[in-house]
C-alpha cells in the first residue's frame, strides 16, 4: 500500500487528477468506457447467441470476436489502473470498487470456461449449446452487468474522489 | 419551444423523481444506460465488425438476428435519456456537447435508413459464410462504429467539455 501512496502522490498522478487537460482524467475514463462498450458489448453479443437469440448464427466462428473483447479488456486494465492510482487512497477504502473487481473476476474466469465448454465442445454447432454453456453465459451477463453497476455506483458511495474539478458524485 | 417543453417534462412527477426526489433513480438509470450502451455497441458493433471483414466463418443474413437487442438497447437508452432530461434539463439544454451527442445519434440514424432504403440490407442479407459484404456495406458499417464511438465520446464529455453537473 506504501507503493499505491506514493504512486498516488506522483507527478503523473497530479496531472491526471488536476491538469485539466482533456487528455487526463476525461479522457482517460472515456478510454474506460470504450474498453467496457467493446469488453461487455461482444461478451453480451456473444453470451445472448450461445443463449438461444439469433440461433442461425454459427458460435464457431463467433470465436473471431474474442480478441475484440481482450483489447476492451486490456484498455480497461491500463485505464482503470491509471484511475486507481491516481486516487488509491479513496477508491482502495470504497466497497463498491472491491466489489467491482471481484465481479470482473468472475467475469473473467468466466470466459475462459466458455471458451472451454462451449466454444471448445465437440458438439459446437450441432444442436442447441450444452446447459453447462448456457448456464455460464447467464451468469457472463449477470456478471458484467453487476460489474457496470458497481462500476457507475463508485460515484455514490465511500469517499469523494480525491480528483478535484472532476468530482464523480453528479446528477441526483 | 425546447424550453417549455423542458420545464414541462420538469414539472412532471417523473421530472421530480429523477431530479433528486427518488435518490437511487438517477444512478439506477445510468447503469441501465450503461447496459443500453453495451447491448447496442455490442450487437450492433460485431454485425458491423462482420460487414467491414472480421470473422468471415459467420453467415450475415442470420447475424442480423442480433441487430433488434441492440435496438432494444437503444430504445433503453433513449428512454433513460429521457428522464435524465426530464430531471435535470438545463445541464443538457444549455450545453453543446450534449447537442452533439444528439448529433451523432441522428446521423447514425440516418446511416441506418439509408442501410434499408437504398437496398443494401438486402444484399448483405445474402453474404455467406466466407464471402465479402459488398463494398458500399463496409462503408455504412465503418460510419456506423465511427458514429456511435461518437456518440460514447460527446457523452462521456458533457461534464467535461460542457457545462453539465
Amino acid at each position: 500500500m506504501e507503493i499505491l501512496a506514493s504512486l498516488e502522490q506522483s507527478a503523473f498522478s497530479a496531472w491526471v487528477r488536476e491538469s485539466g487537460s482533456l487528455w487526463a482524467y476525461p479522457g482517460i475514463l472515456f478510454m474506460h468506457t470504450i474498453g467496457l462498450g467493446l469488453l461487455v458489448g461482444a461478451s453480451t453479443a456473444i453470451d445472448l447467441r450461445i443463449l438461444g437469440v439469433a440461433s442461425r448464427v454459427s458460435l464457431a466462428p463467433m470465436e473471431r470476436f474474442l480478441p475484440i473483447m481482450w483489447i476492451g479488456f486490456w484498455i480497461n486494465a491500463v485505464s482503470g489502473s491509471i484511475l486507481l492510482v491516481a486516487d488509491a487512497s479513496t477508491k482502495l477504502t470504497n466497497p463498491a470498487f472491491a466489489v467491482k473487481m471481484g465481479c470482473i473476476a468472475l467475469a473473467v474466469v468466466d470466459i475462459f470456461l466458455i471458451r472451454r465448454y462451449v466454444f471448445r465442445d465437440p458438439g459446437l454447432d450441432r444442436g442447441s449449446v450444452s446447459p453447462i454453456g448456457k448456464t455460464l453465459a447467464a451468469m457472463s451477463l449477470l456478471f458484467w452487468t453487476a460489474a457496470m453497476t458497481a462500476g457507475r455506483l463508485m460515484a455514490y458511495i465511500g469517499q469523494d474522489s480525491g480528483a478535484p474539478e472532476f468530482f464523480n458524485r453528479i446528477g441526483g | 419551444m425546447l424550453v417549455s417543453f423542458a420545464n414541462w417534462i420538469h414539472a412532471t412527477p417523473l421530472g421530480w423523481a429523477v431530479g433528486g426526489g427518488v435518490p437511487w433513480l438517477w444512478p439506477a438509470c445510468e447503469t441501465a444506460h450503461f447496459i443500453g450502451l453495451a447491448l447496442l455497441l455490442g450487437c450492433v458493433g460485431l454485425f458491423d465488425l462482420r460487414m467491414i471483414g472480421m470473422a468471415k466463418g459467420l453467415e450475415l443474413g442470420p447475424l442480423q438476428r442480433l441487430v433488434p437487442w441492440g435496438v432494444f438497447g437503444f430504445v433503453l437508452n433513449v428512454i433513460t435519456g429521457v428522464m435524465f432530461f426530464a430531471g435535470k434539463p438545463y445541464q443538457y439544454l444549455n450545453n453543446y456537447v450534449f447537442w452533439l451527442k444528439m448529433l451523432f445519434v441522428a446521423l447514425a440514424g440516418i446511416n441506418v435508413l439509408l442501410f434499408y432504403a437504398t437496398g443494401l440490407q438486402r444484399r448483405v442479407e445474402a453474404v455467406g459464410a466466407g464471402e465479402h459484404a459488398p463494398a458500399a456495406a463496409r462503408v455504412v458499417a465503418a460510419v456506423s462504429l465511427l458514429l456511435w464511438f461518437g456518440v460514447v465520446y460527446w457523452g462521456r464529455m458533457l461534464p467535461f467539455l460542457g457545462t453539465s453537473f
